[in-house]
């Protein structure tokens, strides 16, 4: 995946879900532990952008000089299952989560990591739920009422009252934390009265409410355009200077865990494109690599250059995704259609060869985990929209349309064309999309692919619902809350807080997949918005009842159709470091190098 | 009564002078190896536009087993990154390339022409008002311009492509053409046609468009080239809708999706595209000099 080129799309989706499989590789050694050079799986890197974490291009880099409280080992049988960050311990009661701060934690102009700082990291993350691109999945059900210090090092983060979200141990835990005397400043004055406001679930008070989101969603524009003159991290590195092609980030003397960090610097690199990082693999001058897109001769290429190649379990999905406000695409039978004609075996071998397998069938959950949460009797029986034209045909004619002179025409008689949207740099995506136009058009309707310049306009336009089909991540994970939400959350229009679930559609609501919120499915009505919000608030025994009726209903009705599973395919080079995690370890692995340099991976030779 | 008399003696003399023009350009093309190349490229080419498209009709086929396969007597360039046989979209992406290089030089030529004859011969208001519509034209940066029209268009049709192109291409052509209309307008040839009293149609087609005609004759062969350096490189950026039957496309999917810098298997796939436009450069250099001694009366007595 590029384009952006950019980005590979798997590496755009572990960085929403904050679990970045980034990668650094090692290079010139300097005196000590040497320079290790990486790209960064979030974002490349943008010459003026603000050293910034909540700023979408922001230069920031997680477990570099971006730190959390915790980092996801992305364990499926316990979604709080943490590395230690910031946070030394922690505990959880239904209605709050106490953390034990490193007691060593410093930032890097030697001022000691406070209680405060937690208290303001929380406000800025409560600003961000409409703030910046792709932050909305971080912050969804983030229902921090109050921050309290509790002791030197011990602070208490409460639940808001009556909300029982089973992820807000997670949640809280992956947050940024940034330094009160950086972006304090930038808070209104009554930013917890505010929060206060915006949670009220009182019916009476929703005007007020209404006024208090729109109050935060301001700052928080505020608060993502902000550019501090320096960087103050509380991470094994501090951004020291950011050229056009590279980031360079020293090691922080401060930081709590230094004698374990080996590298003097890590150098980030830029990349335009997947070629690009290609490029640095052949030329062996990555120490380490993210999840990047790879044709299987160019992953020849890389391994020839002395690459050892580690793959992990990928929680993401690459689906083509419909905008059901759009004709046809609101009509059932025309999306199962579809997926009757595209072959999704042919375009997993194109499109995702080394880092792909095709999806058995659409449940809005990755192949692994349906088969934990589903019975065999469950799984044998969704409907696998097995590659069958006949089918498609006839499922096409008795929703109305013909075809003449070879070409499907709408029921009013319209030629009907699609134009399937991807972005620029994802070179799986866009080869995925020359195949699935040729098997389209090969059918009857005439496909173009079309490319978006990068993934932060792919993902803005997406959401002001400019794409009536497009390719989407989806099935994100481990955690069936933060998949289904990627169907039925803030893009399909529901938002929650606490118990409370709402719906919006059309201009400026974000909800650019428009399923109707009510599915029947072998008879029964239900609400998959509602679903989901409640699915965030149980324990993971008792979801999956839930977790089986959405899936059920998801391969029904097929809101998006999925194409390919991800393999989390990274590359280590054994040049200028050693002791890098190995095959298995999976916890490890989803987190970026500089969590792996936290535990006490990577040394120098 | 001139009128009659000159028609008579035009329609005496078409069925010597088209034999004669014949024989000249065929005189012309023969007398150097080069320029039957040339000939011999574009019309290659030309008929791979024409018929390519009949030769493959249908979709490309897609073969995952057989992602770039090397040249076989099946695939005589080999297999792309889908395991599509690139020689067929080689052949039925011509249409597309040619068609909107040929569109673009021709509406380039006509334009630039007529704006450059009319206010070159007029001079005046005409004149100011034509050359600050070039101006404004000649400022218009043609490809960053694309880029943005891309977005809202689809150029799915060459003609689109081509008309955009040849929006923003005709501004040097109806400069220069002006200069030399100019340069002309003063020679005694005109000036003993303005004083016959000769229409103002009859002295810009008959008496100035045949003198400027080598010009503008090169020039569009030379411009079919940039057009299609153009449009494939827009289409090598990949900010258009694309389909793989395209040069730029298959530019594009080698370098970004099969990593041709990085891998010798995608070579062929990055190569086939630009081989052809390669010999299509060649093949209108080769003949524009025999195109330039066609229209130039003192080369031909020269040699």
């Amino acid at each position: 995946m590029k384009r952006l080129t950019q980005l590979s799309a798997p590496v755009a989706a572990l960085a929403l879900l904050g679990a970045l499989s980034a990668c650094s590789s090692g290079s010139r050694t300097a005196s000590g532990g040497g320079v290790y050079t990486t790209i960064d799986a979030k974002n490349p890197i943008t010459a003026g952008a603000p050293m910034n974490p909540f700023n979408a291009s922001g230069t920031a880099f997680i477990g570099y000089n971006t730190m959390q409280l915790g980092f996801d080992k992305k364990n499926a049988l316990d979604p709080n299952d943490f590395f230690p960050g910031l946070a030394k311990s922690w505990t959880s009661t239904p209605t709050a989560l106490t953390v034990e701060l490193q007691p060593d934690a410093k930032w890097s102009d030697g001022s000691p990591v406070t209680a405060d700082d937690i208290k303001t990291s929380m406000a800025v993350a409560l600003t961000q739920g409409k703030a910046a691109s792709g932050t909305a999945l971080l912050t969804q059900g983030l229902d921090v009422a109050a921050v309290k210090s509790t002791g030197p090092h011990t602070v208490e983060i409460d639940q808001v009252a009556g909300a029982h979200n089973i992820g807000f141990t997670r949640l809280v835990l992956t947050q940024f934390i940034v330094p009160t005397k950086v972006y304090g400043s930038l808070l209104p004055a009554d930013i917890w009265d505010t929060i206060a406001a915006s949670q009220s679930q009182d019916p009476a008070d929703a005007d007020a409410a209404k006024a208090a989101v729109d109050k935060l969603n301001a700052a928080g524009q505020k608060i993502s355009a902000f550019a501090p003159k320096s960087d103050v991290s509380a991470g094994p590195f501090v951004l020291t200077r950011v050229n056009p092609g590279s980031a360079v980030l020293d090691k922080n003397k401060y930081f709590y865990g230094a004698a374990k960090i080996a590298p003097k610097q890590v150098v980030v690199r830029h990349y335009t494109g997947n070629e690009q990082i290609w490029g640095y693999m052949t030329n062996g001058e990555l120490d380490s690599a993210p999840y990047t897109s790879i044709p299987s001769n160019v992953l020849t290429q890389i391994q020839r250059a002395g690459y050892q190649r580690v793959d992990t379990v990928s929680y993401v999905d690459a689906a083509i995704a419909f905008n059901e406000s759009v004709a046809p695409y609101d009509n059932r039978a025309v999306r199962q259609a579809l997926a009757h004609v595209i072959d999704r075996q042919t375009v997993t071998k194109v499109g995702e060869p080394v880092g792909g397998t095709a999806s058995p069938a659409t449940t809005g959950l990755i192949q692994s985990a349906a088969k934990q949460l589903l019975t065999p009797e469950q799984l044998a029986a969704l409907d696998p929209y097995t590659h069958d034209l006949a089918k498609a045909t006839s499922l096409l004619e008795g929703a109305g349309f013909r075809k003449s002179g070879g070409k499907w025409m709408l029921p009013d008689g319209k030629p009907w064309t699609i134009t399937l949207q991807t972005v620029n740099g994802f070179s799986d995506w866009i080869a995925a999309s020359t195949v699935i136009a040729n098997e389209l058009s090969s059918f009857g309707i005439p496909t173009k692919p079309a490319v978006t310049a990068d993934f932060a306009t792919y993902q803005k336009e997406m959401a002001d619902g400019k794409y009536p089909v497009g390719w989407w991540l989806t099935a994100l994970g481990p955690d069936p809350s933060a998949a289904y939400q990627r169907l039925y959350g803030t893009s399909d229009g529901y938002t929650a807080v606490g118990a409370k679930v709402s719906h919006a559609s059309g201009k400026d609501s974000g909800n650019w997949v428009n399923t109707p919120t009510s599915y029947t499915v072998d008879g029964t009505a239900l609400d998959p918005g509602a679903l989901t919000a409640k699915l965030s608030t149980m324990a993971p025994a008792d979801q999956k009842p839930i977790v089986q009726q959405l899936a059920r209903a998801t391969n029904q009705e097929l809101p998006m159709i999925q194409i390919w599973d991800y393999t989390n395919v990274q590359f280590t080079s054994p040049k200028h470091f050693t002791n890098f995690p190995r095959q298995g370890q999976d916890a490890l692995l989803v987190n970026p190098p500089g969590v792996w340099m936290m535990q006490g991976y990577v040394q120098a030779k | 009564m001139t009128a009659p008399t000159l028609g008579a003696a035009t329609a005496a003399v078409p069925p010597r002078r088209r034999s004669t023009s014949w024989t000249a350009a065929r005189r012309v093309v023969l007398r150097k190896p080069g320029r039957v190349i040339g000939l011999g490229i574009l019309v290659f080419f030309a008929l791979m536009a024409i018929l390519g498209p009949y030769l493959y009709p249908g979709q490309l086929a897609v073969d995952p087993e057989s992602i770039y396969a090397p040249p076989s007597g099946a695939h005589w360039l080999g297999t792309d990154f889908a395991g599509s046989d690139v020689l067929q979209e080689i052949v039925v992406g011509a249409r597309y390339v040619l068609l909107t290089a040929s569109l673009s030089a021709l509406f380039t030529a006509v334009v630039g022409t007529g704006v450059g004859l009319v206010a070159g011969y007029h001079r005046g208001l005409a004149d100011s008002v034509l050359m600050r519509a070039t101006d404004f034209i000649l400022t218009i940066p043609a490809f960053p311009l694309l880029i943005v029209l891309s977005t809202v268009w689809s150029f799915a049709n060459p003609l689109e492509m081509s008309l955009v192109l040849g929006l923003t291409g005709w501004g040097g052509v109806a400069r220069a053409v002006r200069s030399q209309t100019l340069s002309l307008r003063e020679r005694g040839f005109l000036e003993a046609a303005r004083g016959l009293g000769l229409p103002t149609r009859h002295i810009i087609v008959k008496e100035l468009l045949p003198n400027i005609a080598p010009y503008v004759a090169m020039q569009l062969l030379l411009s079919v080239i940039g057009f299609i350096g153009a449009e494939v490189g827009l289409f090598f950026l990949g900010v258009v809708p694309f389909s793989s039957s395209n040069w730029g496309v298959m530019l594009n999917q080698a370098v970004f999706a099969g990593g041709a810098m990085n891998s010798p298997e995608a070579l062929g796939y990055l190569l086939a595209p630009l081989v052809c436009i390669l010999l299509l450069t060649l093949g209108v250099v080769l003949f524009l000099d025999a195109v330039d001694e066609l229209f130039n009366p003192r080369l031909r007595e020269r040699s």
